[in-house]
């Protein structure tokens, strides 16, 4: 069904390159000029529309029972005001204004990238979904398809309707080898297989595998491409570069001046102030990014009122810079807001196959030895926390009884000696019968970390645990873990929507390079657990499995958790205004204008303030703390 | 008794009239000694324990640990604190070194955060890094390690680049265009690279290092020594000494060699000063020993993003600069004083 689909767009593909070659190779050998007119004439639209594939209807199979999210509670404000401008920075220019493609992966496409929606969100308070560009939601009995019916109020920032087709051609687009992407052209081959188009505002997408429906809607998911902007051929990448595509998102780019400033400006009647999840957010008008290429001379601007926010999750930031007149004036203030989400799993992870570290005594007796806290109230000054495991912040998912083994020479005394080593060498390290040392190699991948890894191995040594740090470049690192060489890597993984175990723990990835398994975990009793988690299509029964395989794997003793930073921290001027509930549970940045972009800005107010700040009056100081979605 | 050539004296004493040169010589020295006992200045292990009536000396001995003196816990003493411990008894009582810190001890003061700034109360003359380590016993033990680091290095080096530089000057012909040839292209190999490539897959310990540096490091030498050799080889003494029935080997070590030694040791010093600039750049790099190995280079890239203490960079700085400068010194006065101009006259 979808193949012929697809067979007849790559036919249309075909004829479209042909045809264009043709143009151009025509014009080549005329003049230059009549070449960039022509292929001027060949971007209008009208021109397009008749050479560009028509994607074919498919028959939408009966029986689907429509889902949608009209009652989850709305986390903006509605004192919301819109208007104003906000400045903001970036450490340098971007190289492209492109989201995909070489160079498309800077620190700007955060925010060229959230202004293209998907078909649903996130509620980032209940984690539920609600619709943006779909409006329901439906899924098929092959427990590997979703059907989207799409909001038929959409458009383009340009005016265009957002259609079925503009889904069919994001799918073309991102396996297409012109724009040099191979993460998307095998993402959108292999994790998605096909999507399929059943009238302008019905759309399905099969995955490749079956997954229980709430992470099939975030896996199986797509952003639309604007079918009429782009056209696709080897000079795609070069051609698109700074060209400024139609956004579905609030905000479009406005102003470009290389090497200084990007300025955004919201949408006219933006549709998606119709929707009750996306309404009263995205409210400043304009939001201008200035390239200001040091973090010291960025903090100047902003104590001069030229920026509006900084982050100050950095201690020196928080505690040394972030002080002084403008704060004890009340014209700055702070916030530390603490959030509920998904913890990275930095810390220690043991390989059970090295010959030292199979021994599960010798385990929890290293974890008993890693004074982590010293080093959270030390070196990190008390602002890190402590995590607790490796699934941190999920949720239910997460197992609220695992605490992790604290630093405790005795305990470590004795699972030491239970593993045979009982006496201490000349230099205080322990050694076994077999005048075996206890030295273990510890492998990392970033220099920023060695004065952590010294102060643990430091305090190792009074166990009598000899770390020897091993600092390699980080892929280099990467490398040597995942071919499993590794005695005890010092990492962390990044997060997912809800915890994985098979990747990391199944014995199929046990034993074998290039997988995610770094302890080596071979348990069947793990494995039979694991498969029916995967397996199952009950949340209260994959909470539970989720809890058991924690306490298990805990238990094993092969990873000791360091830290986390369940917390944003901003100093901004009093001109910006939050919601009563400042952020919420997933919070990223308060003042991120195209994140959650809660907050707003009044601009009378900031008028006042720099009157006041000229003629010495004071306001309170400011400085919230809040501790909504702390978690102990 | 040792009988020092004519020559020799007269170099040695041409040498000690350059003031600058020999007083840099008398410093490095006592500084070279010193550190072979660093152990004994500057550690946190005491240099002598009297307790309980017996007398310990934890310098050079194993581990005690602190239960043993009466305190709470298995694992080595903290000897600062037994100083303490014991400050009211008079019949036990600790020898601390002057510096009582080791360069890999992390030591934190109560509520403050590292780098501290320098302090005679507690006893960081020089301050901390930014992990609490004292910098005097950092800039100590980095000084050891770099200038063995550079003395191996320097007798590895010479050993290979003298030994085929002679045979290219001695031998000539095919021998010598072939090895020409070899050295040229192996000077072509970019060094940085190969220690960055080497760095990201293996730890480099000591030696490795010191390998790596002399695989690329021999070829200078040979140039000096094979057109110092192909000299020498025509005068008439190897000539002579050839007409006498003369082996090859007796040619090279009695007659050639000995007479090219002013050119080797003219370039001893400066070699060191190249092998303890390769180490500190390759460490500020983070190429070089893995931390926490004392050295310079890791200090002065702690120091170089953190200008907020500025006790770092300017203690290492300071310290790298006097000592190469010494160097420099030394090596000026020896060439001064090897200058075969001032003894020959030519017609």
């Amino acid at each position: 069904m979808s193949n012929r689909n697809f067979s007849t767009f790559k036919m249309g593909w075909i004829t479209l390159c042909t045809f264009l070659w043709l143009l151009v190779g025509c014009n080549e050998q005329k003049e230059s000029e009549s070449a960039i007119s022509a292929a001027n004439d060949a971007e209008s639209n009208s021109y397009l529309v008749e050479i560009l594939p028509n994607y074919q209807n498919e028959l939408l199979p009966e029986g689907l029972h429509w889902e949608t999210n009209n009652s989850d509670p709305i986390f903006s404000s509605n004192e919301a005001k819109r208007g104003g401008t906000f400045n903001s920075w970036i450490l340098s220019f971007p190289l492209t204004l492109r989201t995909v493609g070489p160079d498309s992966n800077g620190s700007f496409a955060t925010y060229t990238r959230a202004n293209n929606l998907g078909l649903v969100g996130i509620h980032p308070n209940t984690l539920d979904y609600y619709p943006v560009l779909a409006t329901h939601w439906a899924f098929g009995d092959d427990g590997r398809t979703v059907y989207y019916r799409l909001n038929e109020d959409a458009t383009w920032s340009d005016g265009e309707p957002v259609t079925a087709d503009d889904f069919m051609f994001a799918v073309d687009f991102m396996r297409s080898e012109h724009i040099v992407a191979p993460w998307y052209n095998n993402h959108y081959t292999n994790v998605i297989v096909s999507v399929s188009k059943y009238d302008d505002h019905t759309i399905s997408i099969e995955g490749a595998t079956a997954k229980p429906p709430e992470e099939m809607l975030n896996e199986y998911g797509l952003s639309p491409i604007p079918r009429h902007f782009h056209r696709l051929d080897e000079s795609w990448v070069q051609e698109y570069n700074w060209r400024l595509a139609p956004t579905t998102g609030a905000y479009k780019i406005s102003v470009v001046e290389k090497g200084q400033y990007v300025e955004f400006q919201r949408n006219e009647n933006w549709w998606g102030d119709n929707n009750r999840y996306l309404k009263n957010r995205y409210n400043v008008d304009t939001i201008r990014f200035t390239v200001i290429r040091d973090m010291n001379v960025a903090w100047e601007y902003f104590l001069r009122g030229e920026l509006d926010s900084f982050p100050l999750v950095m201690p020196s930031f928080w505690h040394e810079k972030a002080n002084g007149e403008d704060f004890d004036n009340g014209y700055i203030q702070k916030i530390k807001f603490y959030t509920d989400r998904p913890q990275p799993s930095y810390g220690m992870w043991m390989n059970m196959d090295d010959p030292i570290l199979g021994n599960l005594n010798v385990r929890l007796g290293i974890a008993h030895s890693i004074n982590v806290e010293k080093m959270l109230n030390t070196l990190l000054r008390g602002d890190y926390e402590r995590l607790k495991m490796q699934f941190e912040g999920y949720g239910d998912y997460s197992n609220p009884n695992i605490q992790p083994r604290e630093f405790d020479l005795l305990q470590a005394d004795n699972y030491l000696a239970a593993a045979g080593f009982r006496d201490r060498g000349p230099d205080a390290i322990r050694v076994n019968e077999d005048g075996q040392r206890l030295a273990l190699r510890v492998v990392y991948g970033s220099q920023e970390h060695t004065p952590r890894l010294v102060l643990l191995r430091e305090e190792a040594k009074k166990a009598g645990i000899e770390l020897n740090l091993q600092l390699l470049d980080s892929s280099a690192q990467f490398k040597q873990i995942l071919e499993k060489k590794h005695q005890i890597a010092w990492m962390g993984w990044s997060t997912g929507l809800v915890p994985r175990f098979w990747q990391y723990y199944h014995s199929d990835n046990a034993h074998i390079p290039q997988t995610n398994n770094i302890t080596n975990t071979d348990d069947p009793e793990i494995d039979s657990l694991i498969m029916q988690y995967r397996e199952s299509k009950e949340k209260d029964e994959r909470v539970l499995l989720a809890h058991l395989l924690q306490r298990m794997t805990h238990d094993a003793g092969a990873y000791v958790p360091t830290y986390k930073v369940p917390y944003t921290r901003e100093a901004y001027w009093r001109w910006l205004k939050m919601p009563k509930h400042f952020g919420t549970r997933t919070t990223d940045t308060i003042f991120n204008p195209l994140g959650e972009a809660l907050f707003w800005l009044d601009e009378n107010l900031r008028l006042e303030t720099m009157a006041a700040k000229q003629e010495g009056i004071h306001y309170p100081v400011v400085t919230i703390t809040d501790t909504t979605w702390r978690v102990d | 008794m040792i009988k020092i050539n004519p020559q020799t004296a007269q170099q040695w004493k041409r040498f000690k009239s350059i003031k600058r040169g020999y007083y840099s010589l008398i410093v490095i020295l006592v500084l070279l000694a010193l550190s072979v006992f660093a152990e004994l200045l500057i550690n946190n292990r005491a240099i002598l324990v009297k307790y309980d009536g017996n007398y310990y000396f934890p310098t050079y001995t194993g581990f005690i640990a602190g239960n043993h003196f009466g305190l709470d816990y298995a694992y080595e003493t903290n000897y600062r604190e037994l100083k303490r411990h014991f400050s009211d008894q008079s019949e036990n009582w600790v020898l601390l070194p002057p510096v009582p810190y080791s360069p890999f001890e992390t030591n934190f003061l109560e509520d403050s955060f590292p780098p501290y700034p320098p302090s005679i109360d507690d006893q960081h003359y020089l301050g901390t890094d930014i992990t609490g380590r004292d910098i005097l016993a950092r800039l100590a033990y980095g000084f050891r390690l770099a200038i063995t680091f550079s003395i191996i290095l320097l007798a590895c080096n010479y050993l290979i680049g003298i030994a085929i530089g002679c045979a290219m000057g001695f031998w000539g012909g095919a021998f010598d265009l072939l090895f020409q040839r070899l050295i040229e292209i192996w000077s072509n190999v970019p060094f940085l690279y190969v220690i960055m490539i080497v760095a990201s897959v293996i730890i480099p310990s000591f030696w490795t290092l010191a390998f790596i540096m002399v695989i690329f490091g021999w070829m200078g030498m040979t140039w000096y020594m094979r057109t110092a050799t192909y000299k020498e080889k025509a005068r008439e003494y190897v000539e002579a000494a050839k007409a006498l029935g003369a082996s090859n080997k007796r040619m090279i070590f009695r007659h050639i060699l000995p007479n090219t030694v002013s050119i080797i040791v003219t370039f001893v010093p400066f070699s060191i000063a190249t092998g303890v600039t390769a180490l500190t750049a390759l460490d500020y790099l983070g190429f070089g020993l893995p931390p926490p190995t004392p050295s310079w280079g890791e200090l002065l890239s702690q120091g170089t993003s953190n200008l907020q203490a500025p006790w770092i960079v300017t203690s290492v700085v300071f310290a790298m600069t006097i000592v190469l400068l010494m160097v420099t010194y030394i090596g000026e006065a020896v060439r001064e004083a090897f200058d075969p101009k001032r003894f020959t006259f030519y017609e």
